[in-house]
């Protein structure tokens, strides 16, 4: 059964059938991304064509938009010509998790401004103002206030902060993720293999995961960040990934001692499979569920983590732009020229908080327990 | 040690009476724990409980006696970043903020300077060389105690001395004493208050005196050389001699001092304030909030951008003046980019150092061409002023001399053989102004055509790969530089320096070294400033660092704060005479 | 109960070591030097080596560790190279001041952060719930130094140029005029000074214990034993606080043991902040200068926090549920 009013409708706003029906969340999204994108390509359209040519940025951004825009109205129109829900049958854990997560607004609020921050870090040279590092005059354009030609004022160096906030979502974004992936791979890899074979092999990866745990994180980062004599981002990104893993690894490891005694797993040892893909493909993805949420959890945390060592000194090279150095550097300034580091913090606080309401959704969505 | 206790809390009962007798109304009925903090300084270690008692034993005789007037009282609190290092031992001291304390606070200098840098009397009373400029002798004050009562006299001088050029004690300053006699008669005690010091012909011989604290013998006379820097007088129990006692020292966080009544009338007498504390507080926000809502009476050098919140208050001053210090961009020559001095010369002419003091240091500072500060005799500001100018034009030009033209039009220079003119100027983290140094020349080099990438460097790192004889690993590099009443730049210019921890550029020319070497030896003042001033000249043309500013020095004082003296000698040069207005007073 | 306490602190030993060995080795092996603080041209390089030899570093790597090995086991951690005085001297009088510090927080944080989660469980969806979580998740997600210098400026500084009622003291433990203050006064003053650090530092820690607590209590609330509590017709009070706190408690109360070692960390950027003399504090401003000795004390000092801390959710584990026994 077709919706012929909805199909129209989707040809033009993508999303909002979906959103008339009541699935606001989905739809909220598909529409957010079809507009704002919309938005840019006809308001940047000379710097989007331009784009195609210019440095790797300009052409993910360019990219960005033509495949959201195609994607977001080819899912809508293909969403709207399918059968609705109730006439497909039976339902999955993950279709289960993903009810319960719509039913949380609040969390789905969290979804769509996570969505628009990789938007905006993806398109950024093209609707950037500015470009972030270029400095206007030292003179003229020192600390301007808020309005007009620079949106959120200007830093010390003249620098627009608007725009430098839009180029440090990629910064910070790009840190989290990263150190994210490399903390939860390590956590549940090992995790997993200290569970589910246990004995000796256990009691040596938990001393281990002791050990990061009581290691003073602080003094290894500096001293780290003093051995290897720079503050480049993928040293950041590292030295976050492999000192916060073992939280994931504890958890993991937690649910592997109960998967262990079910029966599927011990199906699958009297089938004869081996270790290594008994815990590939039967444990793992078992436990999946609490590791996506610490992940999208730990995200926010690292993107704190990032700010609080460019405070002490230890942040990013400048003159990247890195949310947790515009706050720094932007702390002398505060009675002066608040915008410098209110602006960035705020971006810190909205990114933060909005992957934790999607952190939260999704763990209370995933743990059957929580169900209403 | 029961017998100290009591003697303290006589003191206590004298402190009291004058607290109540200066202090305006509500501090008499505060109980007095002078007692108490000097106790718990001592307490558990032998020698501090010792001296304590009998610090606390000397003071009570001064017990009940009123401040001569009402200008006296108060605590004066000054705040700022750090903890005083090696506390008042200074043997083994070399830190600013702990000289500033031990030569005007805790203890005394033989000669002080007046604003003018002219040595004037402090411990010695008056002082004569001999006409062949070989001989020193000092007459030593004999109304100065030892806050534990005991006279200081020559014997203290002598061992101070020989303290400080004894290899073992590792005294970090030994270049005040090269062209002082160092043998077994290098110095001899005429009597308890007179010694004489034998030496070479020097420019500035008296300078050692103004820069060195003499420190107690009667106290650290046994203390073996090489363990002074871990005895406990430095940060536990230090008696002095100066203006002010230590009372209490809490870790990282305070040292507390009191005003000396047995100070010598003829030196001023007894401070005006009761209290002199100085706090350790390491945030800038929190320095200026604790500044602006009466806190800290002073705040030490609050960053230029801080300077307008503290103009803009009612209740505090700015205080502004030049000091001995520049900022700099050390090039090392070594590097192939930077080998030729005509490139040198272009990155100085490039950067736009008069908008850069404007802009970052909101205009408290002087454009720098040279290792000269304005406050020394023989600066001279016409050096280099055109010389060095901002110029791209002329910047181009001076690099497409040296052969470095922008062939492959991607707005970077090469040379001939295809090396591209990109260097790395590295800066110590912790430092706003020097990243933002770094980071303005990144973009105002780039416009003439030189890749420059500011970089990070965690300070105790930068040192080492900048003082590393072998590795100098650097291109460029921001930095500051402290400069002395005797201005010496041998270590830094010196072709002997080339392998030397200071030889950062690595540039060496016969006709600076001659200078060097001459300068030291020329004792007359007139005869010595066309020396300098070709001497600087050289440094203009050769280019070892980009001289950038010499900032001024910014401090906050609060307006019940009165007679602060502050200038090129430092911020506590006259600690002694501040005093604070009534309704200022705690 | 004792033989586990003596069997777990006895297996800690070689954990505690591992970390300061690595410690050593790291702070050692970096680049930088200790005697560079006083570089300056005055200093000539045979001044340098003697203050090198007379802080024992002339000495090669292995042969320093051995002997702060040594010292270690006679329970001495050797002398500050800044401070010039005995590490544990220092750690002794610094300690004090950060637990000061973190237990009030942690306290704090506790209580508010508890009370929140359970009325966020009870009336989960609620727009209450929605928004405790979003106040809560606000305060979690500000970088700790950024949430301190604005109570800085708002409770401090604004607090005194608007003339508020009342205003905190920004900075340090203690006012200067504290030798002066008779007992009582005393409490007060440092009772003031504790209320802006304490507060950043439990509000960002309050929102992740409520967000716990939530959870916890959720979890609870839909077994069966709290039906059967309902069904007896016992009044939502009773059902909430008697009988599913006891059990959503459990995990929350963990928390605790792993807070404590956070706690060193988290502190460093509001000692900071508020130039609270504590080892957060301490320590960084070691590694900046370069004083092993002190480094290496606050690592141990760390270290064992984090044994401490995992010893104490354990026992408190069987404190709560009568179910897990340590014999």
């Amino acid at each position: 059964m077709t919706d012929p009013r909805g199909l129209s409708l989707s040809v033009v706003l993508p999303g909002m059938p979906q959103m008339l029906k009541g699935r606001w969340g989905v739809g909220g999204v598909s529409l957010m991304v079809w507009v704002g994108l919309l938005g840019v390509l006809l308001t940047r359209w000379a710097r989007f064509a331009a784009g195609w040519s210019g440095p790797l940025d300009h052409q993910v951004a360019s990219l960005t938009v033509v495949a959201g825009l195609l994607g977001t109205w080819g899912w809508s129109m293909f969403d709207v010509s399918r059968p609705v829900e109730s006439e497909r049958n039976g339902m999955g854990q993950w279709s289960l998790a993903a009810q319960a997560f719509r039913k949380n607004r609040i969390a789905v609020v969290g979804v769509m401004i996570v969505v628009a921050i990789y938007l905006i870090a993806l398109v950024t040279p093209l609707i950037a103002p500015h470009d972030p590092a270029t400095q206007g005059s030292l003179i003229a354009s020192r600390l301007v206030r808020p309005g007009g030609d620079f949106p959120l004022g200007t830093d010390h160096l003249a620098r627009d902060v608007f725009s430098r906030i839009m180029y440090g979502a990629r910064i910070s974004l790009s840190i989290g993720f990263v150190a994210v992936g490399i903390s939860i791979t390590i956590g549940t890899l090992l995790g997993a293999v200290s569970g589910y074979l246990g004995g000796w092999v256990d009691t040596v990866l938990m001393r281990f995961v002791d050990m990061v745990l009581a290691f003073p994180r602080l003094v290894l980062l500096i001293a780290i960040l003093a051995l290897f004599q720079s503050n480049s981002i993928f040293l950041i990104m590292a030295i976050l990934g492999f000192t916060t893993w073992p939280s994931t690894a504890r958890i993991v490891r937690g649910d592997v001692l109960s998967l262990r005694e079910r029966e599927f797993i011990e199906a699958a040892q009297a089938l004869g499979f081996g270790r290594r893909r008994i815990i590939l493909r039967h444990v793992i993805p078992n436990v999946l569920g609490p590791v996506i949420v610490a992940a999208t959890l730990g995200i926010g945390n690292v993107i704190v983590l990032e700010a609080g060592l460019s405070f002490l000194g230890l942040g990013l090279q400048p003159p990247t732009p890195s949310w947790g150095s515009m706050v720094a550097d932007g702390r002398d300034h505060l009675l002066t020229a608040w915008w410098i580091s209110t602006f960035p913090g705020l971006a810190i606080v909205l990114t933060v908080v909005a992957f934790n309401l999607v952190g939260d959704g999704l763990r209370d969505a995933l743990d059957p327990r929580l169900r209403v | 040690m029961r017998d100290a206790r009591v003697t303290t809390s006589i003191l206590g009962v004298g402190a009291v009476l004058l607290m109540g007798a200066c202090g305006g109304g509500e501090s008499g009925a505060r109980p007095w724990s002078l007692e108490a903090s000097l106790a718990e300084a001592g307490s558990g270690i032998p020698f501090c409980e010792e001296v304590t008692a009998r610090v606390a034993e000397f003071m009570s005789q001064y017990e009940g006696q009123m401040p001569p007037s009402a200008q006296y009282g108060g605590a004066a609190v000054v705040g700022s970043i750090g903890e005083i290092p090696d506390g008042m031992n200074g043997h083994v001291s070399q830190d600013y903020t702990a000289s500033q304390h031990q030569n005007f606070v805790n203890l005394m200098t033989l000669v002080a300077y007046d604003a003018d840098a002219n040595p004037t009397p402090y411990l010695a009373e008056s002082w004569e060389v001999s006409d062949d400029n070989t001989e020193i002798t000092f007459h030593i004050r004999d109304d100065v105690y030892w806050h534990d009562g005991e006279l200081t006299d020559a014997y203290d001088v002598a061992y101070t001395f020989e303290r400080a050029i004894d290899p073992e004690t590792g005294f970090p300053n030994t270049a005040y004493w090269t062209h002082y006699d160092q043998g077994p008669d290098g110095v001899q005690v005429v009597d308890s208050f007179t010694v004489t010091f034998r030496m070479r012909p020097h420019a500035d011989y008296i300078d050692p005196w103004r820069a060195t604290a003499i420190m107690p013998e009667h106290l650290l006379g046994d203390v073996p050389s090489a363990t002074l820097r871990q005895h406990p007088y430095g940060t536990v129990c230090p008696v002095g001699n100066g203006p002010f006692i230590f009372v209490q020292h809490r870790q990282d966080a305070s040292w507390t001092f009191q005003a000396n009544p047995a100070f010598p009338q003829a030196l001023g007498g007894r401070p005006y304030v009761d209290r002199y504390i100085y706090r350790n507080i390491n945030e800038p926000t929190t320095l200026l909030t604790d500044l602006l809502t009466g806190q800290l009476s002073v705040y030490i050098r609050p960053t230029p951008d801080q300077a307008q919140a503290v103009l803009d208050s009612d209740a505090v001053d700015l205080l502004a003046y030049p000091f001995r210090d520049y900022i700099l961009v050390g090039w090392n020559a070594r590097r192939l980019q930077l080998s030729d001095k005509r490139v040198r010369q272009a990155l100085t002419r490039g950067t736009n150092r008069e908008e850069i003091v404007d802009a970052l240091l909101q205009g408290y500072g002087t454009v720098a061409n040279g290792s000269v500060p304005p406050f020394h005799w023989a600066f001279d500001p016409s050096v280099g002023k055109d010389a060095m100018s901002y110029d791209q034009d002329a910047a181009r030009a001076l690099l497409e001399a040296a052969g470095w033209e922008d062939s492959d039009g991607d707005g970077v220079r090469e040379n001939a053989d295809g090396e591209r003119l990109s260097i790395s100027i590295k800066y110590n983290e912790g430092n706003d102004t020097r990243q933002d140094i770094a980071e303005i020349m990144q973009a105002q080099l780039a416009e003439i055509g030189v890749e420059v990438a500011p970089t990070v460097v965690e300070w105790g790192t930068l040192l080492s790969q900048i003082t590393d004889p072998v590795d100098r690993d650097f291109d460029g590099v921001v930095i500051g530089w402290v400069v002395e009443y005797k201005l010496d730049d041998t270590d830094l210019f010196h072709s002997s320096s080339f392998s030397g921890a200071y030889g950062w550029s690595g540039t060496m020319r016969p006709d600076v070294d001659r200078l060097l070497e001459e300068l030291p030896l020329v004792v007359d003042r007139d005869e010595a400033k066309p020396l300098w001033a070709e001497y600087q000249e050289l440094l203009v043309d050769e280019q070892p660092y980009t001289f950038f500013y010499f900032p001024d020095r910014l401090d906050g004082v609060s307006k019940g704060l009165n007679d602060v003296q502050m200038d090129d000698r430092g911020e506590w040069v006259n600690v002694k005479d501040w005093w604070l207005s009534p309704d200022e007073r705690r | 109960m004792r033989t586990f306490v003596v069997r777990r602190l006895l297996g800690a030993i070689p954990l505690v070591l591992g970390i300061a060995t690595i410690i050593f080795f790291v702070v050692n092996l970096a680049p930088g030097d200790p005697a560079m603080r006083f570089l300056n041209p005055n200093m000539s390089d045979a001044a340098a080596e003697q203050i090198r030899v007379n802080l024992g570093l002339d000495q090669p790597i292995h042969i320093r560790y051995v002997r702060w090995l040594g010292a270690l086991a006679q329970g001495d951690l050797g002398f500050s190279f800044t401070r010039n005085r005995p590490v544990l001297a220092i750690i002794g009088e610094i300690l004090p001041n950060t637990l000061i510090l973190s237990f009030t927080a942690i306290g704090v944080a506790f209580v508010m952060g508890i009370l929140l989660g359970i009325v966020q469980a009870v009336r989960q969806y609620s727009l209450l719930d929605s928004v405790a979580s979003i106040v809560g998740l606000f305060f979690y997600s500000m970088p700790s130094f950024w949430l301190a210098l604005m109570m800085v400026l708002l409770f401090s500084l604004f607090a005194s140029v608007w003339q508020w009622p009342i205003q905190f003291p920004p900075s340090d433990i203690q006012s200067v005029d504290y030798v002066f203050l008779g007992p009582m006064e005393k409490v007060q003053d440092r009772l003031m000074h504790l209320v802006l650090p304490a507060t950043s530092l439990a509000l960002v820690l309050a929102a992740g214990i409520a967000r716990y607590t939530r959870g916890s209590m959720l979890e609870v609330i839909r077994q069966d034993f709290v039906r059967t509590a309902r069904a007896k017709g016992l009044s939502e009070p009773v059902v909430i606080f008697k009988h599913a706190l006891r059990n959503g408690l459990i995990p929350v109360i963990t928390l605790l043991g792993l807070y404590l070692p956070f706690l060193f960390s988290g502190t460093v950027f509001i000692e900071f902040v508020f130039s609270w003399p504590g080892m957060g504090k301490l320590v960084v401003d070691a590694i900046g200068q370069r004083d092993f000795p002190v480094i290496m004390g606050g690592t141990l000092v760390f270290a064992n926090m984090v044994v401490v801390g995992n010893l104490v959710s354990d026992l408190l584990y069987a404190v709560v549920d009568p179910r897990i026994r340590y014999d």
